[in-house]
């Protein structure tokens, strides 16, 4: 009965979604068509016919896809730097007062600058390489999982961790086995932040300095005067950053499994 | 009946608490929870703490446990004073401070793991355990999948699985409806006659404490102190409506309306 109705609702929601997307993609097409917007911005067709064409072809070096594997690659890295130093710092500042009183005042010095303040001097002490996009994500993905993962470590229910002493944990296991754990829902959305705060700021590095990836193909067009390829990348974006959004939504799912009721 | 005889006469102390005070510092000023407070607690002997809602019982069961330290007093496990908490000191919570990211048998396998028992050796070990409670079949259950009493049960067997010496169980059944709450006093009757341990159980309804008890300690409100003992001497399974159980009902509850 409740599985049924589940599908149902679900169902409801996949034509919904459907029917706002065409509806947008029809407007779109209209407006282009009939009005002087066509002026101003491509069709939904021209930009779709150009993605089409950047998969099987190439814009500038590369095809898109290999544009958005590049920034892939540079988000993987830096995110995966980024958030094992920002889990690691932040359940030791949400647990260990020693750790809190020697990092916290710098890492709330550090917090609210925005990555891409970064940009200029990430040129200067790494280059105009890949480097420095790197380290530009690092800081991206390690502020956010640094703060929920603080967060997550102070909320863990004291009682669960007197039930671990008696059970026989040492500190470093209560740290290991209970801590660590106990605080994953509150790293997943640490983490969801930060890779879409790592997404926009690989597409900020790229637009300043790069040869390819998403962000130099919308910089390109925009020099070219291509709205067909500003376009195209930016469609790519937002699918990339959609599947990103979707895997991380998964993983959680998986590893948080015993946090949800049912099933 | 001479098994009853034979725990009788077995004077084997395992828990001595002498003349033990815990006072809580809060800005309005001091707060007295527990104040000389007396107990011994004899080997495989069921002892109730019977008292008013908020009157320290959790406080003193804490200090039991090694999680408090008491303001003045001394408090002695087979001997040796508490100083932390201990594997043969088990706890049953409230609350039941399960690990929600881990399984029944994850769970229930802890205290071994902590232990450094190799995987296999604790799985059986726990697999007994989960038995006992009447868990067989979910052991693959996270608790956000199981019910309030199942939940109970493995916060049970979770404490029983390190062997210990000494279960301290605080208000185990507190938040249980009041049918579940029947079933799990005989269960916890049939564990234990099934695996004999010193049990100091605190409970504020006087028919669990006269269900389960072979000694029961009425606790004043707070700070909490000890007003009277009873020994009470009904054969188990005992009859929740035999005239014994029904005077010594009346008798305990008077005593304790008189402390409020």
């Amino acid at each position: 009965m409740t599985n049924g109705k589940k599908l149902s609702e679900k169902s409801i929601g996949a034509v919904c979604a459907v029917i706002s997307i065409g509806a947008f993609v029809i407007l779109w097409y209209w407006g282009t068509q009939a009005t002087q917007l066509g002026l101003l911005i491509p069709g939904p067709v021209d930009v779709l016919k150009a993605v089409g064409a950047g998969i099987v072809g190439k814009v500038g070096r590369h095809s898109i896809l290999a544009h958005a594997g590049y920034s892939l690659m540079r988000v993987m890295i830096g995110f995966i730097i980024g958030s094992v130093v920002g889990v690691v710092l932040g359940l030791l500042m949400g647990w260990y007062r020693v750790a809190e009183a020697i990092f916290n005042p710098l890492f709330r010095i550090i917090r609210p600058i925005p990555p891409i303040a970064w940009i200029p001097i990430s040129i200067i002490w790494f280059g105009l390489g890949e480097d420095a996009k790197i380290f530009l994500i690092f800081l991206a993905s390690f502020s956010n999982t640094t703060l929920n993962s603080m967060a997550g470590a102070r909320s863990v229910d004291p009682e669960i961790v007197n039930a671990a002493r008696m059970l026989g944990a040492s500190e470093r296991k209560i740290f290991t086995t209970i801590v660590l754990p106990a605080s994953v829902p509150n790293i997943f959305a640490g983490l969801q932040v930060a890779i879409s705060s790592s997404w926009a700021t690989v597409l900020a590095a790229e637009m300043v300095r790069s040869s390819e990836g998403l962000g130099w193909m919308i910089v390109a067009g925009m020099n070219n005067n291509d709205m067909i390829q500003i376009l195209s990348g930016i469609v790519m974006i937002g699918v990339v950053g959609y599947i990103l959004a979707i895997i991380m939504r998964r993983a959680e799912d998986v590893l948080c499994r015993w946090n949800k009721s049912g099933k | 009946m001479p098994m009853e005889q034979e725990r009788k006469i077995n004077h084997n102390i395992i828990v001595e608490c002498k003349d033990v005070s815990k006072t809580f510092i809060t800005p309005e000023g001091e707060h007295p929870v527990v104040k000389n407070f007396e107990l011994e607690a004899r080997e495989n002997e069921f002892l109730v703490l019977f008292g008013p809602g908020q009157c320290g019982k959790t406080t003193i069961i804490n200090m039991i446990a090694g999680f408090e330290k008491a303001t003045v007093g001394s408090m002695k496990f087979m001997g040796k004073e508490i100083t932390k908490p201990d594997p043969s000191r088990g706890v049953v919570f409230q609350s039941t401070a399960l690990f929600p990211w881990m399984t029944t048998m994850g769970n229930v396998e802890y205290g071994l793991k902590m232990a450094g028992v190799p995987k296999a050796e604790r799985q059986k070990r726990a697999q007994k355990y989960i038995d006992l409670v009447g868990l067989n079949g979910f052991e693959k259950s996270f608790p956000v999948q199981l019910s309030g009493g199942m939940r109970q049960r493995v916060g049970i067997a979770r404490a029983y699985c390190n062997e210990p010496k000494l279960m301290l169980m605080d208000e185990p059944f507190g938040a249980l409806d009041a049918q579940t709450r029947y079933l799990m006093q005989e269960e916890l009757q049939r564990i234990w006659e099934a695996e004999k341990r010193t049990v100091i159980f605190v409970t504020n309804n006087i028919e669990e404490a006269l269900y389960l008890a072979d000694r029961i300690l009425v606790l004043t409100n707070c700070p909490a102190t000890v007003k009277k003992e009873y020994i009470i001497d009904l054969p188990r399974p005992r009859n929740l409506v035999s005239p014994e159980f029904l005077a010594l009902r009346k008798e305990i509850t008077s005593v304790l309306d008189s402390t409020l």
